[in-house]
């Protein structure tokens, strides 16, 4: 909608209200275990132990494979009907035990638990302090981790299960010791692409940081020496350091600031809550308060980097996205960064869909309350959602939109809508490479704004929708 | 010494009766691999749920049925987008799952009104849809939903539609293969009979167990329709609910996949007198075989002469061309459990391809009785291989190409292994006689891929005098 | 036919059986038992030029089975077109003895006794 239309209509209308449904018609997001078994994976020498049917883990490691086109090994307690019966205790014993003894170097393992053993009720603290023991007998030179991870199918989703992983590691392994001087970083669950951008911003500032978790690995090379380094980088080393940094930056307020938190209470290390930095202004606070707070200075290299991306960005916003209206949805400090990015590059996101029971958190997000504030075109923020929501506004004709950003779940809607889509968040399975393009910081920003315009443009083309506008630009 | 004790089980020594390696002038009924039996935990076994057996593999394939999964979100997320398995009427199954969304006050104080309002929630949403399948997960079995007694309830109220449930949480059996035998027993005796088909042909047969995968029912469809033969239902490819009700009135079950869909077959013979006749749709000599069955027990040998007449003068040549350049390919196949037995023959004589290693997941003894008898010597034969198994065959046997699952694809890609998805192929159909070159295609394509010789190559290293031409190289 | 030579035979058509025939390997002991004595009696009727029953579905089927078996056979093993009617039925009950032998008597298959499918 044009400005000039806006004055001459009643304000915006900003509506934050869940769906009407109680079930599910095409979800967002995984259950717990699944967000859990992500976050377990970016520790090195780790592999999840989970705790349920073999499907909570078979199905999660397929979904990693299919985003990363990686293989990534999870172990499964493999829960069978006796254990149903009877408690399924022994069998995490057990998988502990073999996998200690088949995995030499092996040194975390995150116990996470399902739907099922959380009903049977398995006292999985009880059962780590008789592994606990079992391997201080069998290995008296192993140091092995175990941490209880409490991810119930039927609370949060993938979303806050990552969390819980991420804290209960850390709650784990972090130990008081000298102080590192280092910056604890927590990103969320991004993509390696958008590992590789913080780290290299960091290193251009000069800044000692360690990444929970560094999924650097999760874009691996086929070597000549057959060599396998699929594995995550945070090591334990670093997670028992954490409790000894310098300060915690968390970027993700859903994904994984409950550890900083954590960190905060028990060992007094200062805690800072960012916006996800997707776009310019986000990304200018994300450098800003790492300059702040370590006293580093913010580097020429990036003072360039930000003025590309806003030159190539300016090429775009007014000509092609400006009062273009943009659906969102995916895990919610994507959706609301994407949202915030849209609004410096003049697309219009009429629609953010956010999943899962956590609508109350949502509410009361102080950036939710500062985009109703910016907008003068209706939005339409849909709590509990699933993408069933999207697809009902686009075939009633109840919303029009001229793109979709979100990932891959969602392509029917795009493909049989004839609506150009973005793919981004997790999984994009449909589409080649992803996870190696960075989405973060000013270089995110700048591919994210082209990759949206390369949307429209061959759009255009497949549409022969003015598409010769595009032989002059 | 034919069970085999891999090094990697050392600590887990009760592996050793799951792995066989076939010696020559051996009495094979001495050994038989220990199958369906509980999984070791924390082994990285490559089993799914049964859950997973009974919806993605078997029900989620109708393409008229809403797929209703009781239980929290995950069941529904993770058995949606992993099969390749299209329809004629624009994937409807390929494009919805459907979850009621299970929150703790429903583990608590029961979920079937949240069942019931997510039943007709669907149904409203989607008007057109009539029929659905409920299936029931861990916990919605462990706090005792009685989803029979909600989908009568719905039924009663609305007429034009029909639920069937399943109930058969992931922790039930020790494989998918339980889902399967959930599904199938069900199906047979609460909806076989409940509805009549119309009779078009004198010659009616069930296709039994193939689920179209990238288009294989779609493929042999066009045999059966150019023999005048009318199937009744396909259990369950590019099928519909209501087909499959009508099971009763064929002459003939042909069973392909004998492990998910055996059972219904073996049921249909009992309750109904209909017999079984088994059939291989993978391989050229097979489906030739097949259809001279199919055509024998019609006594309509002349039109199964004919088709595969002309089958053969338009599809082997090329089969011969592919089998001139695979001729001793070593190849593994590591997947569910049928496609051991389907394939280690077929690949062999028709393509002249050695299968080296094999790996089932979930199949049962029957199958390994099955792919002894027709596998090769000095071959191992593997229920439920983990991934170190997977790692020390493959130093054993050195195969050219591996037939798997993605993730697995994923891995051994880094041991520059090429793989070809075992499960939903690379480019498919696979069955018939088209599909059969298409496969071949698929293996020769995988195994002349020249990324696979720069593979190899360290830059650091001098130059060597025979770079690699991207032809096939001696492993 | 000598004991022996009759033996080998038998080993030769039972080697294609294992190799070839799924009916040999269904689900239970009774439905084996009935796919062996089913299609090596029709097998038999065609060997010797007798025209098999085709009167229950389990009869066309036997013979569906068997008419393809018994066309291997002759191309396979050109020494079936020399073997006389009594030898025919020497044959086929050595193979059926050998076939229920590995497939029931002594299979490890754990399922092949269970009462229900």
């Amino acid at each position: 909608m044009t400005d000039c239309e806006v004055a001459a209509k009643p304000p915006a209308e900003v509506k934050v209200a869940p769906k009407s449904r109680e079930g599910i018609i095409n979800p967002m997001y995984d259950c717990q275990p699944a967000g859990a078994q992500y976050a377990g994976i970016g520790v090195t020498d780790c592999i999840p132990l989970v705790h349920g049917g073999q499907g909570c883990s078979m199905f999660v490691r397929l979904l990693f494979a299919q985003h990363f086109k990686e293989n990534f090994d999870i172990a499964s307690t493999s829960l069978h009907e006796e254990s149903a019966v009877f408690g399924g205790a022994k069998r995490i014993e057990d998988g502990v035990m073999v996998l200690a003894k088949r995995y030499p170097n092996l040194r975390v393992i995150p116990i996470i638990t399902t739907c099922s053993t959380e009903v049977i009720g398995d006292d999985i603290e009880g059962t780590i302090n008789l592994c606990n023991r079992a391997l201080k007998k069998e290995f008296p030179e192993r140091e092995i981790f175990l941490a209880p991870v409490h991810t119930p199918s039927f609370k949060g989703s993938q979303v806050t299960g990552y969390s819980e992983c991420v804290k209960s590691l850390v709650k784990t392994i972090a130990k008081k010791g000298e102080p590192t001087g280092k910056l604890n970083l927590f990103p969320g669950w991004i993509n390696p692409g958008d590992v590789t951008l913080l780290k290299r911003y960091l290193k251009e500032m000069g800044v000692d940081a360690t990444l929970f978790m560094d999924t650097e690995n999760f874009d691996s090379p086929m070597l000549p020496d057959k060599s396998i380094e699929i594995q995550g980088r945070t090591t334990v080393e670093e997670l028992r350091d954490s409790a000894n940094a310098s300060a915690t930056v968390a970027l993700a307020r859903y994904e994984g600031a409950s550890a900083g938190e954590y960190l905060k209470k028990e060992f007094d290390v200062p805690f800072h809550l960012l916006s996800t930095p997707y776009g310019i202004h986000n990304t200018d606070e994300m450098l800003r308060t790492i300059s702040e707070l370590t006293g580093k200075e913010i580097p020429e290299s990036l003072v360039r980097e930000r003025g590309i991306a806003l030159d190539a960005l300016a090429d775009l916003a007014h000509m092609f996205f400006a009062n273009k209206k943009v659906a969102i949805y995916g895990h919610p400090d994507l959706v609301i960064g994407l949202a915030e990015f849209c609004l410096e590059v003049e697309l219009e996101p009429a629609l953010l869909l956010l999943g899962d029971d956590q609508s109350s958190k949502y509410k009361k997000d102080p950036r939710i309350k500062a985009l109703k504030d910016k907008v003068n075109f209706d939005m339409e923020v849909v709590l509990n959602a699933d993408l069933w929501e999207l697809e009902r506004r686009i075939t009633s004709g109840e919303l029009k939109v001229d793109l979709i950003m979100g990932h891959s779940k969602g392509r029917y809607i795009s493909i049989y809508n004839n609506i150009p889509m973005v793919r981004v968040g997790f999984p994009t399975f449909d589409r080649a490479g992803l996870y190696r393009k960075p989405t973060l910081g000013y270089q995110g920003a700048m591919e994210l704004g082209e990759a949206i315009a390369n949307a429209l443009f061959a759009h255009m083309e497949y549409n022969k929708d003015k598409e010769w506008i595009l032989n002059t630009w | 010494m034919p069970m085999v004790l891999l090094n990697c089980d050392k600590d887990i020594p009760e592996r050793e009766k799951h792995i066989y390696l076939k010696a020559p002038d051996e009495d094979t009924r001495e050994f038989l691999p220990l199958s369906n039996a509980p999984t070791i935990p924390g082994t990285l076994s490559e089993r799914g749920c049964a859950f997973c057996g009974a919806k993605l593999v078997i029900g989620g394939v109708l393409k008229d049925t809403i797929q209703m999964i009781h239980g929290p979100i995950g069941c529904a997320y993770d058995t949606w987008h992993t099969k390749r398995y299209p329809t004629d009427n624009g994937h409807f199954n390929m494009k919805y799952v459907w979850s009621t969304d299970m929150k703790e006050n429903h583990i608590v104080f029961g979920g079937e009104k949240r069942l019931e309002k997510s039943i007709h929630e669907a149904f409203d949403e989607m008007p057109e849809i009539k029929r659905m399948i409920v299936y029931t997960t861990c916990p919605t079995a462990l706090i005792g939903d009685d989803v029979k007694a909600v989908a009568k309830r719905v039924m009663a109220e609305r007429p034009d539609v029909d639920i069937f449930t399943v109930e058969c949480p992931g922790f039930s059996g020790v494989s998918q293969s339980k889902g399967h035998h959930v599904l199938n027993i069900g199906w047979i005796n609460e909806k076989v009979g409940t509805l009549d088909a119309e009779i078009t042909s004198p010659y009616t047969m069930n296709f039994i167990g193939d689920f179209n995968i990238q288009g294989d029912t779609q493929l042999l469809q066009t045999y059966w329709d150019r023999l005048g033969i009318q199937v009744i239902s396909h259990f369950t490819g590019n099928g519909t609910y209501d087909d499959l009700r009508r099971m009763h009135q064929a002459q003939l079950n042909v069973v392909n996949c004998a492990r998910s869909s055996g059972y219904i077959a073996n049921e249909l013979k009992k309750q109904y007198g209909i017999p079984r006749l088994d059939i291989d749709s993978w391989g050229f000599n097979y489906m030739a075989e097949g259809i001279r069955k199919i055509c024998a027990f019609f006594g309509i040998e002349e039109r199964g002469e004919q088709l595969i007449a002309e089958e053969y003068a338009k599809w082997k040549p090329q089969l011969d061309w592919y089998k001139e350049r695979l001729k001793g390919t070593k190849m593994a196949i590591w997947t569910g459990g049928p496609r051991l037995w389907h394939w280690t023959k077929s690949v062999e004589d028709d393509l002249g391809v050695e299968v080296v290693a094999m790996s089932s997941k979930f199949g049962h003894e029957e199958d390994f009785e099955k792919v002894i008898a027709r596998g090769r010597e000095g071959t191992y034969y593997i229920d439920d291989g983990n991934e170190l198994e997977f790692f020390e065959i493959i130093d054993l046997v050195k195969p050219d190409v591996i037939f798997t699952g993605p993730r697995v694809g994923e891995l051994v890609k880094k041991l520059h292994i090429p793989y070809v998805n075992g499960h939903g192929y690379h480019n498919g159909p696979y069955m018939g006689f088209e599909g059969f070159v298409n496969l071949a295609r698929d293996m020769y394509n995988a195994v002349h891929n020249p990324l696979k010789g720069l593979a190899g190559i360290d830059i650091r290293q001098p130059r060597s005098g025979a770079a690699s031409n991207g032809k096939k190289e001696a492993a | 036919m000598a004991t022996e030579q009759l033996q080998g035979k038998v080993e030769q058509l039972y080697d294609y059986v294992q190799e070839r025939c799924l009916w040999q390997f269904f689900s239970r002991s009774w439905d084996r038992q009935e796919n062996i004595d089913g299609v090596l009696n029709k097998a038999a009727d065609m060997l010797v030029g007798r025209e098999p029953k085709r009167e229950t579905p389990t009869d066309k089927l036997h013979c569906a089975d068997a008419k393809v078996m018994v066309m291997d056979f002759r191309e396979r093993f050109p020494w079936i077109a020399q073997v006389s009617a009594q030898e025919v039925d020497e044959l086929m009950e050595g193979l059926k003895g050998r076939l229920v032998d590995i497939s029931i008597t002594k299979s490890k298959n754990r399922e092949l006794h269970d009462h229900l499918y």
